[in-house]
């Protein structure tokens, strides 16, 4: 599991990472385009100073690609990371004259007093970090950056951190300018909820429904809904959403539903009454879960049926009825709980999907969920969001294989874990 | 009795009549579809200019001045049908359905979102692009790239599927490992990553969708030769020194062609919904080819045109529809499931 884990993450991050059109080619493109930039830039914007429509001078690329950490090795980048190698935070730069042995820096703020280290230059250009009080930093390091012509040192001084998806950091967004974990969270929940409440939903409808279809196989009941199952898998949930969308949105026919969205806005939310809320939620919600449960709506009741038509004609079957055990006990006791084992083990799968599978109705009725967060992050190569959704849908679908083993020896008794 | 056992199926297959129509009406569509230059196009087929017999379908570009047309570049055939009428011995044959999918607003004589009238059977789109049009070369498309799709996974099933079974050992392992990896991640996703850093051709989307959907019948097809390996057949032709492919691929592959064949149509529906899927997203075939799936796009941003919006989605599905019946067609010809009922 953990190396399915590790190698699935090693190669989307070499894919991101070998991808053009990065944070620092998109900062570079904005300032070739529109000359001043916006403030978005955060803390790199600050080395730019905007000559207007220039390329950018070379320290302030580099601080760029340091504050991105693309100044080092990819695969020193992954470990970074995934938080086993230190990251590198805070860098301040600092010169050293040729032959100098020790440089006083300031590095900022500690305790209200400022805070000053001594940086020892040894031999071979390494350097030594002291407090001042004598002791080696625990804080602070130094490392040479550039070696000019006339021998003096370029040099930075840093700290370090170990902080990675190990440690839960999912790093920063670059479009959002916050931490990917509260990006995620709240969206999180909407794609949850719809998914949770479309699983409920498909199971309640798509069981009895095929259990139904196979106590009556080939009757007019058998053969109507087999058309419904025909339609329902010949069109994508998603684009029956969007012909839902163009009849009761209110576009060219009749306006019962809202366009979109996942429930008002805050500000119509806020005066509602908690009865008018419920009411509001299912209101937004009625379309989208339409189209998101007809997806599996065709394969799961055709699966629940030839589950149980296989069932029905085994030979358990034929020696419970020559036992003379009523057909009621027979269907419900024997028959039903064996042909619930492909179903049951369907539901972890369907875990993976409740998170992924939603880009499309996610965009189509504009709801602000995990699945949409992580398109826009593709379009705008925002590379922690991308990955972090990866990170949280190969986990889930990691968890839903385990759920689905223990779901399947619930209803299988030949499986035991010892 | 390889040959009597195919026939058979075929049989039962032609007597399945649902499956078996939809099989000539599909097939008949998508060779008619390869007709779509010469039926839906705004180039005319003949014209008679002057005494001159001139085939701009074939020769392609004919500049208006040589019609005595004035207008920039390309001649306009619709407009020289219309005024040739008051002109004896002149005359122009246009295709059946006279608009090209790729002519917009800068054609003159094109409006934007024209709703569906006699000659817009369908409207046009927020270019002036006519939908009918459109929707039909779609099909064309959507067709040829999930056939051309299956068929190029299935050679990779096989090849890879069909080496891990035949041979086990340490390339099974290996290979089962890259497969545990890969298809924990989420395919729709890798593929839009991929496709939003290379802006994929009709045959790069091909080799982007293979990349990461290959699995599926690598494994079936692993378990196929896995369990036809151990027949006597296969012991036999090896002893009489047959060499490790000609058992793979004259011996065993064709005892393992039923889950081929009787995936093949679902594979196809799969392919199709997928392309219209990036499609809707803007991560498939560059525009302006004509897809179902950026018409759909552009329909549900314009969601008070609503011909912009069924059209595609009637096209796909009756499109699915019909390769659905096929399927089911083709699974109860080749994988006859026969429950025994006892009450």
């Amino acid at each position: 599991m953990i190396p399915t884990f590790l190698g699935s993450t090693v190669l989307v991050f070499t894919i991101l990472q070998m991808a053009p059109g990065g944070p620092i080619e998109q900062i570079m493109l904005q300032l070739q385009m529109g000359g001043a930039i916006s403030a978005e830039g955060g803390a790199s914007s600050s080395g730019i100073s905007g000559d207007g429509g220039g390329s950018l001078p070379p320290e302030a690329l580099k601080e760029l690609e340091r504050f991105y950490g693309f100044d080092k090795p990819i695969y020193q980048r992954y470990f970074i990371w995934l938080g086993l190698f230190p990251r590198e935070i805070k860098h301040r730069n600092f010169m050293v004259e040729p032959g100098a042995k020790i440089v006083e820096k300031r590095v900022g703020k500690k305790d209200g007093k400022l805070w000053k280290v001594d940086i020892h230059i040894l031999d071979n250009n390494e350097f030594r970090v002291f407090e001042k009080d004598g002791s080696v930093s625990r804080y602070w390091y130094a490392s040479v950056d550039e070696i000019d012509s006339d021998g003096s040192l370029n040099a930075v001084i840093f700290q370090k951190e170990f902080s990675g998806i190990l440690t839960g950091n999912l790093g920063r967004s670059y479009t959002y300018m916050q931490p990917v974990t509260d990006v995620m969270k709240p969206r999180f929940k909407i794609s949850l909820f719809y998914g949770l409440t479309g699983i409920i939903l498909s199971y309640l409808v798509c069981i009895p429904l095929g259990i139904k279809k196979a106590l009556n196989h080939g009757s007019m009941f058998d053969f109507g809904s087999s058309v419904i199952i025909f339609i329902a898998y010949s069109i994508p949930g998603w684009a029956l959403g969007g012909v839902l969308l163009v009849l009761f949105g209110g576009g060219s026919f009749w306006e019962i539903f809202p366009l979109g969205g996942f429930r008002s806005p805050t500000e119509i939310w806020e005066t509602l009454t908690p009865l008018q809320k419920v009411a509001d939620q299912i209101h937004h919600m009625i379309l989208p879960i339409i189209a998101w449960t007809i997806g599996s709506f065709a394969t799961m009741t055709v699966l629940m049926k030839n589950s149980l038509l296989e069932n029905l004609s085994q030979d358990y079957i034929r020696t419970a009825f020559s036992k003379g055990i009523k057909e009621k006990r027979v269907i419900w006791l024997h028959a039903i709980r064996n042909s619930l084992i492909p179903i049951a083990s369907g539901i972890g799968h369907i875990l993976g999907v409740v998170i992924s599978g939603s880009y499309f109705i996610e965009r189509m009725f504009n709801i602000d969920g995990f699945g949409r967060m992580a398109y826009e992050a593709i379009l705008a190569r925002d590379y922690p969001i991308t990955l972090g959704f990866l990170v949280i849908v190969v986990i889930i679908r990691l968890i839903g294989n385990i759920i689905s083993d223990l779901a399947l020896a619930t209803v299988d008794p030949r499986i035991r874990f010892k | 009795m390889n040959e009597s056992i195919n026939r058979r199926r075929w049989k039962k297959f032609k007597s399945l009549k649902r499956g078996y129509y939809s099989l000539i009406i599909l097939l008949g569509l998508y060779l008619l579809s390869f007709l779509l230059p010469i039926i839906i196009n705004n180039r005319a087929l003949i014209v008679r200019y002057d005494g001159e017999l001139y085939f701009p379908i074939i020769k392609g570009y004919v500049s208006g001045k040589t019609f005595g047309q004035d207008v920039p570049g390309e001649a306009r055939y619709r407009t020289l049908q219309s005024k040739f009428k008051n002109e004896p011995g002149n005359w122009v044959i246009m295709p059946l359905y006279p608009y090209s999918p790729y002519e917009d607003i800068t054609y003159s004589g094109n409006k934007m979102y024209q709703p569906p009238s006699k000659s817009h059977w369908l409207g046009t789109d927020n270019t002036g692009r006519d939908v009918f049009a459109r929707m039909c070369y779609a099909f064309n498309i959507s067709i040829s790239f999930a056939l051309v799709l299956t068929v190029v996974n299935y050679i990779f099933g096989v090849l890879i599927g069909g080496t891990m079974g035949y041979f086990g050992g340490r390339f099974d392992l290996f290979f089962q490992r890259v497969i545990e990896v890969w298809s924990s991640l989420p395919m729709l996703f890798v593929i839009i990553i991929i496709s939003s850093i290379i802006k994929p051709s009709f045959f790069l989307l091909i080799g982007i969708y293979t990349l990461v959907n290959w699995i599926s019948m690598t494994y079936l097809m692993r378990a196929e030769f896995y369990r036809e390996k151990a027949k006597a057949y296969v012991a036999a032709a090896l002893s009489m020194g047959q060499s490790d492919f000609n058992v793979m691929f004259k011996h065993i592959l064709p005892n393992s062609l039923v889950p081929i064949i009787t995936y093949f149509p679902f594979s196809v529906v799969a392919g199709i919904a997928a392309l219209v899927g990036l499609d809707y997203l803007g991560f498939g075939l560059p525009p302006p080819t004509p897809s179902w799936g950026q018409m759909l796009d552009i329909g549900l941003q314009n969601i008070t045109k609503w011909w912009m919006v069924f059209s595609p989605v009637t096209a796909q599905f009756f499109t699915l529809l019909l390769i659905v019946f096929i399927g089911e067609g083709v699974r109860e010809a080749f994988d006859p499931k026969v429950y025994s009922r006892l009450r």
